[in-house]
């Protein structure tokens, strides 16, 4: 399983949509963050959320027993450690 | 005595109230007054003449303040006699020099960064440098924020930023949880961001549901 969160603020709305509109992705709630959860890797495009370099790069806040192998212009792969 | 006074209120445990000035050593002070003075438009607010200073070797120096808002000033000292130390062909400013090979993001970590209140004050700083000697070097859109950059006569990295959004309170939570996570794992072993944010996560399924309980306004920052 793959999980990590990303804190809802105005800037990360591109990210947590694009992981909503996935359906192998449960997108919930923990306090102020989005927790984004799948049973294989969870893949974001880059170009659908339409976040700008500086956000892209700053967007994740906390891995669960799961690590990136992917971050950069293309995509975010997160996936079961 | 039938005179009351009411009790003090305590003081805050946080009292500072900003900079008050920030001081920088300088071997071209035309340049420098030139950069602040003529081409920012920051008045000179401040100066001391000073014949040596206490230690036998001290040389003798103009300390010059420049008004950079606020109330704050920015400072540089300058050393008749004194010349700069190192390679001054390496990376670095009139401070100090680094090794050749040391690469720009680090040399420009250390810099200074001003405030302005809208995007009309940074384009008309941006447009006062890009008219000078010193043109604006990068336009950057950040996470929260909106700045221009570029390096003084004396190789310091200035920046002018403006705030796109207020911060939010859920970013001050955020800051929190990270620099509590930053503190563990720079406290163990071959830190990395990857230890830093398993230990956030840790964190957050820890204490952000009780922070949400206590900070229901939250919300407001991102519903529409």
């Amino acid at each position: 399983m793959a999980r990590f969160y990303v804190l809802e603020v105005p800037e990360n709305e591109g990210v947590i949509r694009v992981a909503a509109d996935d359906p192998t992705c449960t997108v919930d709630r923990v306090g102020p963050y989005c927790r984004l959860t799948a049973n294989g890797p969870i893949v974001i495009d880059r170009r659908a959320t339409g976040v700008r370099h500086a956000v892209w790069y700053s967007a994740v806040s906390g891995l669960e027993a799961s690590v990136v192998t992917q971050h950069d212009k293309d995509a975010l792969r997160v996936e079961s450690r | 005595m039938s005179e009351t006074t009411e009790p003090a209120a305590p003081k805050a445990v946080h009292r500072v109230r900003g900079v008050d000035h920030a001081a920088f050593p300088t071997f071209d002070p035309v340049g420098t007054v030139r950069f602040y003075r003529d081409v920012l438009k920051f008045p000179v607010v401040h100066s001391i003449c000073a014949a040596g200073w206490g230690p036998e070797k001290h040389p003798d120096f103009i300390h010059f303040f420049f008004d950079i808002g606020n109330g704050d000033r920015l400072a540089f000292f300058y050393y008749f006699g004194w010349q700069p130390a190192g390679d001054q062909s390496a990376p670095g400013d009139a401070w100090a020099r680094l090794p050749h090979e040391t690469p720009e993001f680090f040399k420009n970590s250390r810099h200074i960064a001003l405030n302005v209140s809208d995007e009309e004050d940074l384009l008309e700083y941006r447009s006062r440098l890009d008219e000078s000697e010193w043109p604006v070097e990068m336009q950057v859109m950040h996470e929260t924020i909106e700045s221009i950059y570029t390096h003084d006569p004396n190789g310091y990295m200035l920046e002018i930023t403006r705030q796109l959004r207020p911060v939010t309170l859920q970013e001050d939570l955020d800051a929190a949880l990270t620099i509590e996570a930053l503190c563990d794992v720079a406290a163990g072993e071959d830190p990395s961001m990857d230890k830093l944010l398993t230990r956030k996560a840790e964190l957050i399924v820890e204490k952000a549901g009780d922070w949400e309980n206590e900070n229901p306004a939250w919300r407001e920052s991102v519903e529409v």
